[in-house]
């Protein structure tokens, strides 16, 4: 079964930045709404969100996270 | 919103039938939160078996709330919880025993906790006022059930093979006992109508069939087609039959009796 990456973001007030918190495999958007709120459960979070990982562009080239992975990923 | 009911007006028979109402409801809960637990570390990835220990947690949390407003009707919640022995239990009874695989786990998670849901939204509604109260919290809290759950059904019911035969199986085999648990319309069951503690059996069993009606299709089980089991005890507003021991056990906490701190 092919498993999507989707990588997880929440801030835990309004004013606060969102920030990157982890990632979960998922074979759909709505398993993976329900495996982010389900996992990253340590806070109760103002706001969570979810993207796929492909669909994420990563500005710089440098040493970045999401640069490495893309790379790895085109390669 | 209907009114208040005044449970001073409630006589032994109603007592009796809002008891087993909360019962039957609390007994479902901690029984289903153990079959989630039970695939823990058995789930098909590790995100699905972290979400089965949540919901595990969800249920066990709905059923406390159930049965301390037992209270309400100067019961010991406590009593309840840890004493019973398992032919005392209310629980709908496709929780009775282990789900044998994946699909009937996935099966319970939309028409089990489904037919839960469906319940209890109709006790929300009613005019039990702890019900009004506490229950709406309860059925947020479902949603992230009941989406897991839809999708998990759609992906095993597209699935070629073996995954759609065990969902079509755990399916046709689950839904008679659930509709005649949504649908119970005996006296204790009639006695909660008339009270305004819930809504009348075919308004629950149109509730029930419209939420699960398009997710059994995808495995040409048509719920409208599917007649209620017809075995009933009306003691406990249940079907025939008891949890397994093991799972009672578990339900009790009978290995940590000593250590319980309420």
């Amino acid at each position: 079964m092919r498993e999507i990456v989707y990588d997880v973001f929440a801030r835990k007030g309004r004013g606060d930045q969102l920030v990157h918190i982890g990632y979960v495999d998922a074979f759909d958007d709505e398993t993976a709404k329900v495996y982010a709120w389900k996992t990253y459960d340590e806070e109760n979070w103002f706001e969570m969100c979810v993207v796929e990982r492909d669909a994420i562009i990563p500005v710089t080239n440098g040493e970045g996270h999401f640069a490495q992975l893309k790379r790895a990923r085109d390669e | 919103m209907s009114d208040v009911l005044d449970l001073e007006t409630l006589d032994g028979p109603g007592r009796a039938a809002l008891e087993r109402l909360i019962l039957t409801l609390a007994d479902s809960k901690r029984l289903m939160g153990i079959r989630y637990s039970d695939w823990l570390l058995g789930a098909p990835s590790i995100e699905t078996g972290i979400s089965a220990s949540s919901m595990a947690q969800d249920e066990w949390g709905h059923a406390r709330l159930l049965y301390s407003m037992l209270k309400d009707l100067d019961r010991d919640p406590e009593a309840y919880e840890h004493d019973r022995a398992s032919e005392a239990y209310a629980s709908v009874s496709v929780l009775d025993d282990e789900m044998p695989d994946w699909a009937a786990v996935v099966a319970a998670m939309t028409l089990a906790d489904g037919a839960l849901s469906t319940v209890l939204s109709s006790f929300a509604e009613g005019t039990f006022e702890t019900a009004r109260s506490r229950v709406p919290k309860m059925l947020a809290e479902e949603e992230f059930h009941s989406s897991l759950g839809a999708a998990w059904y759609r992906r095993l019911a597209q699935a070629e093979g073996e995954a759609r035969k065990l969902l079509t199986a755990a399916t046709r085999s689950m839904l008679p006992a659930l509709l005649a648990w949504v649908g119970a319309d005996d006296e204790a069951a009639r006695l909660m109508v008339r009270a305004g503690v819930i809504a009348p059996a075919a308004e629950r069993l149109l509730a029930y069939r419209h939420a699960v009606r398009d997710l059994t299709a995808l495995v040409d089980v048509d719920v409208d087609a599917v007649e209620p089991d017809p075995a009933w005890d009306p003691a406990r507003g249940r079907a025939p039959g008891r949890p397994s021991e093991e799972s009672v056990e578990r339900a009790r906490g009978d290995r940590n009796r000593a250590l319980f701190v309420e």
